[in-house]
Formats: C-alpha cells, structure tokens, sequence
C-alpha cells in the first residue's frame, strides 16, 4: 500500500503532524498533493517544547518540511478494502471485454504486433514452403 | 536493486534523524522511502530506566526523515524484557 493513497484516504479524518523543526500541528486533513503538501482545518499548533499552543481556523503545511504524520488506526483497513475492490472492479471489467471481444487481439493472432510480418502477403511462417 | 518490499508486512525497527527508534509492521512504502507503519510503538532508551513503549498506531513516515529501516526477529525480540535493557539515546542529527 502506497504511503500518498493512505494520505488521500485520510481526508476529512483527524491526524496529527510533526514538522522537522518538532512543531505539531493536530487537525483535521482537508486536502492533500502527491508533495504530500497538506492544508488542515480547526488546527491546534504546539511549539517543539510542547508548551506552547495556537488555535488556527486552517493552515497550509509544505510537505518537504514533514517529519511524520500520525492517522486513526482505522484508516488502514478502509484503504486495503478500497484497494480489493478496486481490484475486483478491475479484474471483471477486463473479464468482460475480452469475452466480448472474441478473439481480437489475442495471442498468436495474423495482425501487427509481435512478430507479425509488417504490410507483407500472408503466408506460412518459417519451414511451411516445402512439400508444393 | 534495493528495495524494501521484503520488509513488508514484517515488523521492522526504524532509525528516525531526530534519533527515535520506532518498530511496527511496514504496510507499504513507495519510490521515496515513505513508509507505513502500522501497530507502531516507540522505544524510549535511557540509562536511569529500563525502555519505555510508547504505543503510536498507524503512521506515515517521510523517506527524507529515515536513517535506517532493519527486519526484526519477532521471536529473538519478544524474549527481550525491555524493562532491563537500559541505554543512552541516539543522539539527533544536527545540520
């Protein structure tokens, strides 16, 4: 499981941030980029020392200046679920084309692709032009 | 090539810059290093008390902020009673 897609599955979810500097910043995730630039809401901020605190309506964090963010325990499990339905969702979507495809494209078909001859006649392949 | 997939799903102990050591069970990382952690606990040393676990959940670490990431012996690990171990810190890295 890839580290950004718990991230985007974090949003709207409570978590907490600590920067490199040792700053946390507790709020709820509204928005997040693949930099893992992230924007919070009802933000409570501590200083590295942890006795100082600010109450911030939103903020905006770089992502390069995360150390870690910690995210509910459930969030794990959604993100594997999501995954394995997505991955069903796949695997019968491809199902059904290929079984309404017929037979196009498939493997040792005369068209272009692997091996096929480019443009010319169609004729037996290698070791069929004896026995005329 | 290195890689981390042999990691995944095994309980690994990580070296953070800022000298803590964190183990839980890697449930994904990606190109830069980020990892997963899932049933995180970090483990205090210091030399007046045995180690402390301080139990984290599930946390996502940036790659940039790794020292080092080791395979643990569940077995070997769990035979340990942490309470007698008693170590300095790492010390953090200052730039």
């Amino acid at each position: 499981m890839l580290p950004l897609s718990l991230l985007n599955a974090a949003q709207n979810k409570p978590m907490l941030v600590e920067l490199k500097n040792g700053e946390t910043f507790n709020g709820h995730l509204v928005n997040c980029d693949n930099f893992m630039n992230i924007t919070l809401r009802e933000v409570y901020q501590t200083n590295a020392d942890g006795d100082k605190f600010w109450k911030l309506k939103e903020c905006y964090i770089r992502g390069s200046t995360i150390k870690y963010l910690r995210v509910p325990d459930t969030l794990l499990d959604a993100v594997k679920e999501e995954q394995n339905r997505a991955r069903e969702a796949g695997r019968s979507a491809r199902g059904a084309h290929v079984s309404g495809a017929g037979n196009r494209g498939g493997r040792g078909m005369l068209q272009r692709g692997r091996g096929a001859m480019r443009g010319g006649p169609i004729r037996g392949g290698r070791g069929r032009g004896r026995g005329m | 090539m290195a890689t981390l997939q042999g990691y995944v799903d095994h309980r690994v102990l990580l070296i953070l810059q800022d000298g803590r050591a964190i183990v839980g069970v890697m449930a994904g990382y990606d190109q830069k290093s980020n990892v997963v952690l899932s049933d995180s606990k970090e483990r205090v040393y210091s030399v007046e008390e045995g180690v402390e676990e301080i139990p984290l959940g599930l946390y996502l670490v940036k790659g940039d902020q790794i020292v080092l990431i080791g395979e643990l012996d569940e077995a070997l690990d769990q035979s340990v009673d942490l309470s007698t171990i008693r170590a300095e810190p790492i010390p953090p890295i200052h730039y």
